[in-house]
């Protein structure tokens, strides 16, 4: 386009319009075209595809499904009926997905048009629909391509969307409110009696987890509670999970926890591999003979003679050092 | 005043700062073959899968209040693998949407002489145990079911008692630090398993 660029103005040039150029111009257009349809066809044809799968997979557990109510009458536990409605369930949702998909073209826009009725048998046919259609005739196409409901069915649809329009929106908001108020107070009506029956001891063996063992498993992995090996025989049997530390307390000579002084003569317990004491929690009552226990544990291992293993470990103390300073600095800002 | 939270924090050194996201519960022995049952049923399909593993946990006492823990790991039915070596922050807490326990964590795989190792650094043992179980994994979540037995004798891992009449099972995903949405994930998984076994996170702080 000439544009003048002093006055702003853009007009067309008349050699914009000459005839060579406006058949160029229609030629391109035409072949975008072109391609844009062959592009929406394969689209379609994916999608056709896909849902094509999905049906089939519906169809088979449908029909596993019916087999099984059929065959298995007698033997069929509610479980099995759940896990069948749950697997058409998954199903249905992965259909409706597919449809969702963005790929996948407005099936609204296609439209099926019956070309030729016969009431001939039709082998093709017979072989896509597995037996099922063995003849394109009028009685088959207004069941098979209907894309309407009923007429009865759409006069009662009629009916109950100009019943839903003549109410109003108030009117119609209190009406769903109060519904949903009912159905939640079913609900807890229904817990409250499963409940009550279980503690009437109707399911006994229903526990499958003990919430005290749960507990005391992970305080053993997280810091070795229960775990210490320096408890006195007798204190407490293998089988005790939930005890809350009083047998724990009672030896407590584990690292990690604090130290109750609940019982003065267990914590003279010699130390075997040299544990560490807990930390600042209650350093004041400490009695001096395991303050001593520290002192001689916390001599550097550096002091002794040098053996390889230790001058390979000095890069790696300083690492560990930095690291411990980190957590250190971040303990120390969390207590702020 | 507060320490930024680790997710926060910036890549320093090289590596990425993995978290280790956690959710535990426990499920009785009685009930333990219907729930590896469901766990095959969920999982990825590979042969059902059992460790038999020898923890040692050390501490390296320093100056500072609170011990450094450094969680050493051997397998005593894989001959010739390696010791796996573990360290594991402070769980992160205060998020409540965050549906999972979550806290840094480093692994590494050593050689056999590990706890020479530790020694001369100046870690010293503070309990160890043994586990005994299976495992399962779904995606990038492991879970794991196993019992955890009391070593009587130390030093000795034949001479074991059984700690409780119930298995621990832990959910756990390691991930590059912020991607909360891993969370969610193990939050739906472990729907999927109740009423078996109550998958929740559980604060060790509070269990002191």
């Amino acid at each position: 386009m000439r544009s003048c660029y002093l006055t702003g103005v853009c007009t067309p040039s008349p050699w914009l319009f000459s005839p060579p150029f406006y058949v160029s111009y229609l030629f391109i257009w035409v072949t975008n075209l072109f391609l844009l349809v062959q592009r929406e066809e394969k689209q379609l044809e994916a999608s056709l595809d896909a849902l094509l799968s999905q049906v089939a997979d519906l169809k088979n557990s449908l029909g596993s499904f019916i087999c099984k109510l059929e065959n298995e009458y007698g033997r069929l536990t509610w479980p099995s009926v759940l896990d069948s409605f749950a697997l058409l369930s998954g199903q249905l949702n992965t259909l409706n997905k597919v449809l969702k998909h963005e790929k996948t073209p407005l099936f609204r826009n296609q439209v099926i048009i019956p070309l030729v009725l016969s009431p001939d048998r039709d082998e093709d046919l017979m072989r896509q629909t597995e037996g099922r259609v063995p003849v394109f005739s009028h009685e088959v196409v207004p069941d098979h391509l209907r894309t309407k409901p009923d007429p009865e069915v759409e006069e009662q649809e009629k009916q109950l969307t100009t019943d839903a329009a003549r109410i109003g929106a108030d009117a119609a908001q209190k009406q769903i409110q109060s519904l949903n108020k009912m159905c939640s107070n079913l609900l807890e009506k229904i817990s409250k009696e499963e409940r009550e029956s279980e503690s009437g001891g109707l399911r006994p063996n229903k526990q499958t987890f003990n919430p005290t063992d749960t507990n005391a498993l992970v305080a053993a992995v997280a810091f070795g509670k229960g775990l210490s090996n320096w408890r006195p025989s007798g204190s407490s049997g293998p089988g005790q999970p939930g005890q809350p530390g009083a047998g724990t307390i009672l030896a407590g000579t584990s690292g990690l926890q604090q130290v109750q002084m609940a019982g003065a003569p267990s914590q003279q317990q010699p130390m075997l591999s040299g544990v560490q004491m807990a930390q600042a929690g209650q350093p004041g009552k400490m009695p001096s003979g395991i303050k001593t226990n520290i002192k001689s544990a916390s001599m550097h291992p550096y002091q002794r003679p040098s053996c390889p293993v230790f001058i390979l470990a000095i890069p790696l103390r300083c690492k560990v050092k930095k690291l411990l300073g980190q957590e250190e600095k971040k303990n120390a800002r969390l207590q702020l | 005043m507060e320490a930024p939270p680790v997710t926060m924090m910036p890549v320093t050194g090289g590596t990425i700062n993995m978290m280790e996201y956690l959710l535990q519960g426990s499920v009785l022995d009685h009930s333990l073959e219907s729930l590896i049952h469901r766990l095959r049923g969920l999982c990825d399909n590979m042969e059902p899968e059992t460790f038999l593993d020898h923890e040692m946990v050390f501490l390296l006492k320093g100056q500072q209040a609170s011990p450094f823990v450094l969680r050493a790991r051997r397998s005593m039915d894989r001959a010739g693998a390696p010791w796996h070596l573990r360290y594991l922050g402070q769980p992160e807490m205060g998020d409540k949407n965050r549906h999972a326990l979550v806290r840094n964590c480093v692994d590494i795989a050593t050689s056999e002489n590990l706890t020479d190792f530790l020694m001369e650094m100046g870690f010293r043992m503070d309990h160890e145990f043994v586990a005994k179980g299976h495992l399962f994994r779904k995606g990038i979540m492991k879970i794991m079911v196993y019992k955890v037995f009391r070593i009587l004798v130390p030093g000795n891992t034949d001479s074991t008692e059984a700690l409780s009449l119930s298995y621990l099972v832990e959910l756990s995903v390691v991930a590059p630090a912020g991607q909360d949405v891993v969370s969610d994930d193990m939050k739906n998984f472990a729907e999927q398993l109740k009423p078996l076994v109550h998958l929740e996170k559980i604060d060790p702080k509070r269990l002191m």
